[in-house]
C-alpha cells in the first residue's frame, strides 16, 4: 500500500504553524512527511498512484480553536466553510480539485483541518490549537494503520 | 445611469487575519474613489531580524514569501556583502543567477497559468480550466516543476533554499548535477515559447497607462540579481541611493505603507518595467518570442503583462541553459564574509519587481536595524491608478463582469499576497 502524509502551514503565522508542528511530531516517531510552506501544487507529482494521502492544515471555519475536522475528500470536495484556501490563491482545496481533474488524486484522500484562531505574522500559537496536535497525530497514525 | 448604490463583494481567500480590501466607489459615470489595502508590510520580520546575526538574514527573510524566497535571500545577501565589503566571484554570482532563474520559472508559471490565464479564458479557476484544457495545465505543472528542480539542485531545497549564504553557497553543485537539468530545461524553453504564443492569443482589454517604469539595469544582462536602479524618467542611481528617491508613506485608511517616487508619485516595478527598460538585453529566443507575440519595445497595457511574464520565462530558461553550459565548479563555494559595523543595501528583481533591503549591523555582525520594501508595496499606488482607469472605461459592464475586470486588474500585478497580505476582499459601490 502506497501512502503519504503532507502537512501544510507557515511557522511564522501564528496558528498556521500547527500543520507543521504535527509534521515535526510525526517525523519524530518515524513517519515520513511532506512539508509544504508554499503553494501546494508542487506536491501533485508525488501524489499520483498513491493508495492513501493524508493532508494536514490549519483551517478557519468559525468553530472553536483547536477543533479537529476530518474530511474524506476521496469522492467529494472540501466543504467551503473550512476556508481551506491559502495565502496564494491556489491552496490546498484547489490543489486537491486540480489533482482530481487531472486524474492524479490518490485512491483515498483524508484531510485533517485544525481550527486556528490567530494567523497574524509573528503571533503565538493559541494554546487550544497547540493542544490539538496530539489528536491530529493520533488520527494520522490511525489512517496509516500504524 | 442608475444612481442607486450597488455593492459587489469578492472574497478570494478566507483563511487569514490581517486581511486587505479593495473598495471601488462609483457615482453615475464617475469613479469617486479607489482604495487598495493589501499591503501588510513585513514589519514583523524586520523586528525579528534585530538582534540576530547578519548570517541569519537570508534564511529568516526567505520565510516572508513561499513563492519568492530566493529574491529575499539574495537581496539580503547583497546588502550584507556590501556591508562586509566583499564581492563574490563570477562563478558564484552566476550560480545565484541560475537559482533565481528557477524561481522566475516557477513563480511566473504559477501566475501565468494557474492564476491569470483563467481570467482570459473565462474560467473561475485553473481547476475548471483543467477540464477543458488538460494539456495546457499539464504543461504548466511540468514547467513549474522544472523551475522547482533548478531551485532544489542549486539551492538544496525547492522552497526556502538552505544552501544559500552570505558569501556564496555551502556547497556548489557539480557540473554533472547541473548537466542533468539540461534536457528538462530545453523542454522548458520550448514550453515557455509555446506559452508566449498561447497567451498572446488572448483578448486584452483596450487600456494603457502612462507608467513610470522602475527596475534594475545591468548592461549586458537582463536584470535579475544585480544592477543600478533606473527609471523611464531618466533616474539612474546606485541601490544605496534608493531612499533619497523613493519614500514609503503611511496611508490613513489602513495600516498600509504606500511607496512613491519623489517628484513623480506612483511608479511601476515588475515585468512590464523590466521589459520596457531592458528589452535590448533579452536573449535571442526571448526576443523572437516577444516579436512573434507582437510586443513592441514598450508595453503599456497592464493586461498584456501576462505575455511579458511568459517572455521572461523563456529568458529564464535560456539564461539557465547558458549558465549551465559555461559552468565549472568553483574551487570554493563561498568567500569569507567578516562583519564590520555599517549599513548596506541590496536589491534584486523578484518575479514581481524590485525587492529592496537595507540593514545596519555592528562589528560583531548583529543586526541593529532592517528595512524591507517588497515589490507589491511599491506597486500599490499604481494598482489603484490602474483600477481607477480600468473602472472608468468599463462602467458599461454589468456588475459581475466589472467585478471580474477589477480582480483581473489586480491580478495583472501578480501581487505577492503573502508578502503583502493574506486576504483580499473586493467591494464595488455604486451611488
Amino acid at each position: 500500500m502506497r501512502q503519504a502524509v503532507a502537512c501544510l502551514g507557515n511557522r511564522y503565522r501564528g496558528d498556521d504553524a500547527v500543520g507543521l508542528l504535527a509534521a515535526d511530531r510525526l517525523r519524530a516517531i518515524g513517519v515520513e512527511v511532506q512539508e509544504c510552506e508554499d503553494e501546494p501544487t508542487r506536491l501533485l507529482d508525488s501524489w499520483a498512484g498513491l493508495d492513501l494521502l493524508v493532508l494536514v492544515d490549519a483551517v478557519r471555519s468559525g468553530a472553536a480553536p483547536g477543533t479537529v475536522h476530518r474530511v474524506d475528500v476521496s469522492s467529494g470536495t472540501l466543504p467551503e466553510e473550512l476556508g481551506l484556501t491559502s495565502s496564494h490563491a491556489f491552496g490546498l482545496a484547489e490543489t486537491v480539485e486540480l489533482a482530481r481533474a487531472l486524474d492524479r488524486l490518490p485512491k483515498r484522500v483524508v484531510v485533517y483541518g485544525i481550527e486556528g484562531a490567530s494567523f497574524a505574522a509573528g503571533a503565538e500559537l493559541t494554546p487550544a490549537v497547540a493542544g490539538a496536535v496530539d489528536e491530529v497525530v493520533a488520527g494520522v497514525l490511525g489512517e496509516l494503520g500504524a | 445611469m442608475s444612481e442607486k448604490t450597488r455593492t459587489i463583494r469578492t472574497d478570494y481567500l478566507a483563511r487569514v487575519e490581517g486581511e486587505g480590501a479593495m473598495v471601488v466607489k462609483i457615482k453615475g459615470e464617475k469613479v469617486l474613489d479607489v482604495q487598495l489595502q493589501i499591503y501588510e508590510p513585513p514589519r514583523f520580520f524586520e523586528a525579528l531580524l534585530r538582534g540576530r546575526s547578519f548570517t541569519e538574514a537570508p534564511d529568516i527573510t526567505a520565510r516572508i514569501c513561499g513563492i519568492c524566497p530566493v529574491a529575499y535571500q539574495l537581496s539580503s545577501i547583497a546588502a550584507m556583502e556590501s556591508i562586509c565589503g566583499i564581492e563574490v566571484p563570477d562563478p558564484i554570482r552566476l550560480l545565484r543567477r541560475l537559482l533565481y532563474c528557477g524561481e522566475w520559472i516557477e513563480s511566473h508559471t504559477l501566475h501565468v497559468y494557474m492564476l491569470h490565464a483563467p481570467d482570459f479564458l473565462g474560467y473561475e479557476s485553473a481547476v475548471q480550466m483543467a477540464a477543458d484544457h488538460r494539456p495546457v495545465v499539464e504543461r504548466a505543472l511540468r514547467l513549474k516543476k522544472i523551475g522547482n528542480d533548478v531551485m532544489r539542485v542549486v539551492g538544496g531545497r525547492e522552497v526556502h533554499p538552505i544552501n544559500v549564504r552570505v558569501g556564496g553557497f555551502y556547497r556548489a553543485p557539480t557540473k554533472a548535477e547541473l548537466q542533468a537539468l539540461v534536457p528538462d530545461l530545453e523542454w522548458a524553453r520550448e514550453a515557455a515559447i509555446a506559452t508566449v504564443s498561447l497567451v498572446a492569443g488572448f483578448d486584452f482589454p483596450d487600456f494603457e497607462q502612462d507608467y513610470t517604469f522602475v527596475s534594475l539595469r545591468q548592461p549586458g544582462d537582463y536584470p535579475i540579481e544585480r544592477g543600478r536602479i533606473v527609471s523611464s524618467g531618466g533616474l539612474d542611481i546606485a541601490v544605496e541611493e534608493y531612499e533619497e528617491h523613493f519614500v514609503e508613506e503611511h496611508v490613513e485608511r489602513s495600516n498600509a505603507l504606500h511607496s512613491s517616487m519623489v517628484g513623480t508619485g506612483a511608479y511601476l516595478v515588475g515585468p512590464l518595467a523590466r521589459y520596457a527598460l531592458n528589452a535590448a538585453e533579452l536573449s535571442a529566443p526571448a526576443r523572437e518570442a516577444a516579436a512573434a507575440a507582437g510586443l513592441g519595445p514598450v508595453c503599456r497595457n497592464p493586461f498584456r503583462s501576462i505575455i511579458v511574464r511568459a517572455v521572461e520565462t523563456v529568458e529564464a530558461c535560456e539564461e539557465a541553459l547558458s549558465i549551465i553550459a559555461a559552468y565549472e565548479q568553483p574551487d570554493s563555494p563561498a568567500v569569507e564574509a567578516v562583519p564590520r559595523a555599517g549599513e548596506g543595501c541590496g536589491a534584486t528583481e523578484a518575479p514581481r519587481g524590485t525587492l529592496w533591503h537595507r540593514y545596519r549591523i555592528d562589528e560583531e555582525g548583529t543586526i541593529l536595524d532592517a528595512k524591507i520594501v517588497p515589490p507589491t508595496s511599491q506597486n500599490q499606488r499604481m494598482i489603484e491608478d490602474d483600477l481607477r482607469g480600468v473602472v472608468g472605461v468599463s462602467l458599461h459592464l454589468p456588475e459581475p463582469e466589472l467585478a471580474i475586470r477589477c480582480e483581473q486588474t489586480i491580478r495583472n500585478y501578480d501581487p505577492c499576497i503573502s508578502c503583502a497580505t493574506h486576504f483580499l476582499k473586493l467591494e464595488v459601490e455604486r451611488e
